[in-house]
């Protein structure tokens, strides 16, 4: 395991905590980022980005009144401030009646998760060469194709303290690329698309991303199909969506709280096969691991379906009050509530299977093949009905063997409809990350996927 | 701040930079006051600071940003951009073209307002909520009741190695409703003044004063509730009639986003995806019906995309992107402009903040209103569907196969509103969609709406925008429930 990178100078946090006036209490949330992101497109490098940022978050509890200030200075004077501010406006807030109060640093250590540090220090001339092997290969495989896609490499420390003696931090580092290879004056057009995540630069392969984009890509003009309720293959990038909307629709603890889960009333109920196991590991290195979550709790492993059977939604300080449920580890930055969801589960894995991609079209026999989606959204959350669009390489499965390629259509189908209706489980998986949180995911073939319309492309 | 911006600017000024632009954007501040049944979902004031580097050499860009505002920190981002900027040039052989034309000398923008928002007192703002979010809960069956007011501060610095310089000062502000009533699986929200969070504009509180949420609290909650019984949307290819909140994410989404030069170019293609425009189309393309007209007007009183300069330092202007029908513009950049032909930019190089680089984005993209009031919109409609208040929104990567679902859809039966319908759904393809628009509501059903959440770009930048839409009509759409 390489050695942890010191967490810059900055203020007192656990001074500060220590010495809150009477009836407050708080916690502080460090966190420092560096990345570097290289965007290419038009097969040459467009956008690259590097970042270095530090941002501070300050939670205060009046009692039960809470609020939270942010901002960028760690200086003494810069956390005195934000708890001036902060205070101030715990003064006029609601009280949340649920709020258990800051937790003590209870419980064993978690052990350290897995960490890269040369992927932490990567390069801008390091990101860059990635991005430039990525475009090579793919050239190499699809000649005059067009080439678009981005890397991206680098690290974030967490600190959280708070004023019952919590003071934990954790390191993550992280890495990403994906690919597009397209002929776009094709009429109609064709394109391929590969990704995939580590939390090591040195396991992305980024040149085998390149290539397995450019063989995804169509090499004859995609034909039209109808739209219809259709078996299906969905490649790791397109299970990798329906999961995480599963996690926001079903496992997520504001959904619960008030009722418009998709799976309220439906906990320890056979939703899926026995072969589904689903769980949210945040520190696994199966993921692009974090240690603590935005409280401060150790992160663990969480059964979300188990041999097909719905489990509980994750939780944070307030949500585990306010159901009942122990701490899961799932709290967000408290400035940044995740919209209508709440703590969601960000580090999902399911279970591999056995079938190779092979096997899984035969077991459709007839069908399509969907590589990945676009612009996935929620149509009705109750009952877990999401829409979107495929993308970048659909295939006919005829007699199960992938054939035709087809024009791209829409789906809109419940999350829970797939889910059960899963037939088997690919045996390879990816990790699949882009920002926080991740999915690892295998190729899955399912009995029926409800496509309504059909594009021009 | 002259100071580091001068430090920022001597740092990058090494071998083979032809310019460099430095943005502060100090602070930042966000404030944001949710309730939501009762609690505090979001109570925040946020004040952070960034200051971005952006170099270009004869071949790429680089940029680089850092929150630490000192020289030191400062001195290595700009380093770091010109390294990020050499090693990207590696990959490209043609030189990097923008346009030529001018940049600001000196220039102040700021936002006119009457009421600050962050200069008050927040104790109205909280009490306003907290009543609101009360009165949404007219019946046990509203489950979740949320009650939302955010206000954004920008105060940005920008300066280039050319001497180019600006400052501004841009406050944005909005608030509303939503209540969810659930029976069983069946979940049903209502909105006011519009979905995702509300209706935004730039200007002081006295917008959301005028946006009474707390008077129309209890109808919200009622129509949510409503809903649970009402039938579902028949399927049917019919006449649809949108409503102004609803038609504004409909130009968003078909047109806003299909007519960014970057999209139309490849250089999104991707991520946010590419655009079904070619780039040759540009001045002979027929997007709609000879009733639908699109401007870009980043002049506009009270737009989220209104500002002075753009972030490249093009001042802002109007530009007409659909006339009659034809498309006649693009929004643009100064690289996208020069890499089309054109001699200037659309001056819609916008970033999120200090710590992103300026992409193509919308500004206050407008349909301009015809001249039909709402009663004549429905008129001669003898059996079809009205829609308003965007529930979902999903398009394909070239925004051409749509689907939206709106909270609420209303039967219309001879030239009247009817009875209410539950999950409505329209979908279609851009052009043709556009093509059957006939006819446009003129300005009493017109609004400008503030949408906070576009989002574009690795690493993400969530953009704030505006649209201008009237209601209108268009013909022969397929409509279901969902």
């Amino acid at each position: 395991m390489a050695k942890r990178r010191a967490i810059p100078p900055e203020g007192d946090a656990v001074r500060l905590l220590e010495n809150l006036p009477p009836r407050l209490a708080g916690d502080l949330r460090l966190t420092t980022t560096a990345s570097t992101t290289i965007r290419f497109a038009n097969n040459r490098i467009r956008q690259p980005h590097l970042e270095r940022s530090r941002h501070v978050s300050l939670r205060v509890a009046n009692g039960k009144r809470l609020a939270t200030a942010t901002g960028s200075d760690a200086s003494q004077v810069g956390l005195e401030s934000l708890l001036e501010t902060a205070r101030n406006l715990a003064r006029i807030a609601p009280v949340e009646r649920k709020f258990p109060g800051f937790r003590a640093p209870e419980g064993r250590r978690g052990r350290p998760v897995a960490f890269s540090s040369s992927t932490a220090r990567s390069t801008p001339e390091a990101v860059s060469r990635m991005a430039e092997e990525v475009l090579a290969a793919a050239e190499s495989a699809a000649p005059g194709a067009r080439v678009a896609g981005v890397v991206v490499a680098g690290s974030e420390t967490i600190r959280v303290v708070n004023s019952s003696g919590l003071d934990r931090s954790s390191d993550r580092s992280f890495a990403y690329g994906s690919v597009l290879v397209e002929r776009p004056t094709e009429d109609p057009p064709v394109s391929g698309w590969s990704e995939g995540a580590h939390w090591d630069s040195g396991r992305l392969e980024s040149a085998a991303l390149g290539r397995e984009a450019a063989e995804r890509m169509a090499r004859s003009p995609p034909e039209r199909t109808e739209p219809a309720k259709l078996p299906v293959v969905l490649r790791g990038p397109a299970v990798a969506d329906l999961l995480r909307f599963l996690a926001s629709l079903g496992f997520a603890a504001n959904g619960e709280v008030e009722g418009w889960s998709c799976l309220a009333g439906r906990r320890g109920k056979t939703i899926a096969p026995e072969e589904v196991q689903l769980t949210d590991d945040a520190r696994s290195r199966e993921s692009v691991p974090q240690g603590i979550d935005y409280e401060g709790t150790w992160t663990k492993p969480v059964p979300l379906i188990t041999n097909g059977v719905a489990g509980n939604v994750v939780t944070d300080l307030i949500t585990s009050g306010r159901l009942g449920l122990p701490l899961t580890g799932h709290a967000l930055p408290p400035e940044a509530p995740w919209g209508d969801f709440g703590p969601v589960p960000s580090n999902l894995i399911l279970a591999p299977g056995t079938a190779s991609e092979e096997e899984l079209a035969r077991e459709v026999g007839r069908g399509l093949l969907v590589t990945r989606f676009h612009y996935v959204r929620v149509v009705d959350p109750g009952r877990g009905i999401i829409t979107g669009m495929t993308r970048d390489g659909t295939y006919l499965i005829e007699k199960g063997e992938v054939t035709t390629p087809v024009r791209n259509l829409r789906f809109t189908e419940s999350v829970l409809s797939a889910l059960a209706s899963i037939r088997a489980i690919g045996r390879a998986r990816r990790i699949y990350s882009e920002g926080g949180g991740a999915v690892t995911a295998p190729a899955l073939a399912l009995g029926g996927f409800r496509f309504t319309s059909a594009t021009l492309f | 701040m002259e100071e580091l911006i001068r430090t920022a600017l001597d740092a990058a000024g090494e071998r083979g930079v032809v310019q460099s632009e430095v943005r502060v954007v100090a602070p930042d501040r966000y404030l944001q006051l949710a309730v939501r049944n009762g609690s505090a979902s979001a109570l925040t004031d946020s004040r952070t600071s960034a200051l971005g580097v952006r170099v270009r050499t004869r071949r790429a860009w680089g940029f680089a940003t850092t929150s630490d505002l000192r020289p030191g920190p400062v001195r290595e981002v700009a380093h770091l951009a010109v390294r990020l900027a050499r090693a990207a040039g590696r990959s490209r052989r043609e030189p990097l073209r923008v346009t030529d034309e001018g940049y600001p000398r000196g220039g102040r923008y700021e936002t006119s307002l009457r009421h600050d928002p962050f200069n008050s007192s927040l104790d109205p703002v909280i009490d306003l909520l907290r009543t609101a979010e009360k009165r949404l809960h007219v019946s046990r069956t509203v489950k979740s009741g949320i009650a939302s007011f955010s206000a954004w501060e920008e105060n940005k610095w920008f300066a280039s190695s050319a001497g180019a310089s600006y400052t501004s000062r841009i406050v944005h502000v909005g608030a509303g409703v939503s209540a969810t009533a659930v029976r069983g699986s069946h979940v049903q929200r209502r909105s006011y003044p519009a979905s995702h969070g509300g209706d935004f504009s730039q200007a002081g509180f006295e917008f959301v004063e005028g946006l009474d949420i707390a008077g129309r609290a209890a109808d919200v909650g009622g129509e949510a509730v409503a809903l649970l019984d009402a039938p579902a949307c028949p399927t049917a290819t019919t006449t649809l009639v949108l409503g102004s909140e609803q038609l504004a994410l409909q130009v968003h989404e078909s047109v806003g986003h299909a007519v960014e030069l970057d999209r139309i170019l490849g250089s999104e293609a991707a991520f946010a995806g590419t655009s079904w425009i070619a780039p040759e189309k540009v001045g002979s393309l027929r997007y709609g019906s000879e009733f639908m007209n699109v401007v870009a007007d980043a002049t506009e009183r009270g737009g989220l995309g209104t500002f002075g300069w753009d972030d490249e330092g093009v001042p802002s202007r109007r530009t007409a992107i659909v006339d009659q029908g034809l498309l006649v513009g693009t929004l643009s950049s100064r690289e996208s402009a020069a890499e089309l032909g054109l001699s200037r930019s659309g001056g819609t190089a916008r970033a999120s903040g200090g710590d992103r680089a300026p992409l193509v984005r919308m500004t206050n993209i407008d349909l301009e209103p015809g001249d039909s009031s709402f009663e004549e919109l429905l008129e001669g409609v003898i059996d079809g569907v009205y829609m308003e208040t965007n529930r979902s929104w999903s398009i394909d990567d070239r925004r051409l196969n749509f689907q939206f679902g709106t909270e609420v859809g209303r039967r219309i039966v001879n030239g009247e509103l009817g009875e209410l319908l539950r999950n409505p759904l329209y979908s279609g393809m851009a052009p043709e969609f556009w093509a059957s628009m006939d006819a446009v509501g003129d300005k009493t059903t017109r609004h400008l709406w503030g949408l906070p959440n576009c989002g574009k770009g690795q690493p993400i930048q969530v953009a704030r925008v505006s649209h201008g839409a009237p209601s209108a009509r268009f013909r022969r759409v397929a409509v279901r429930g969902g």
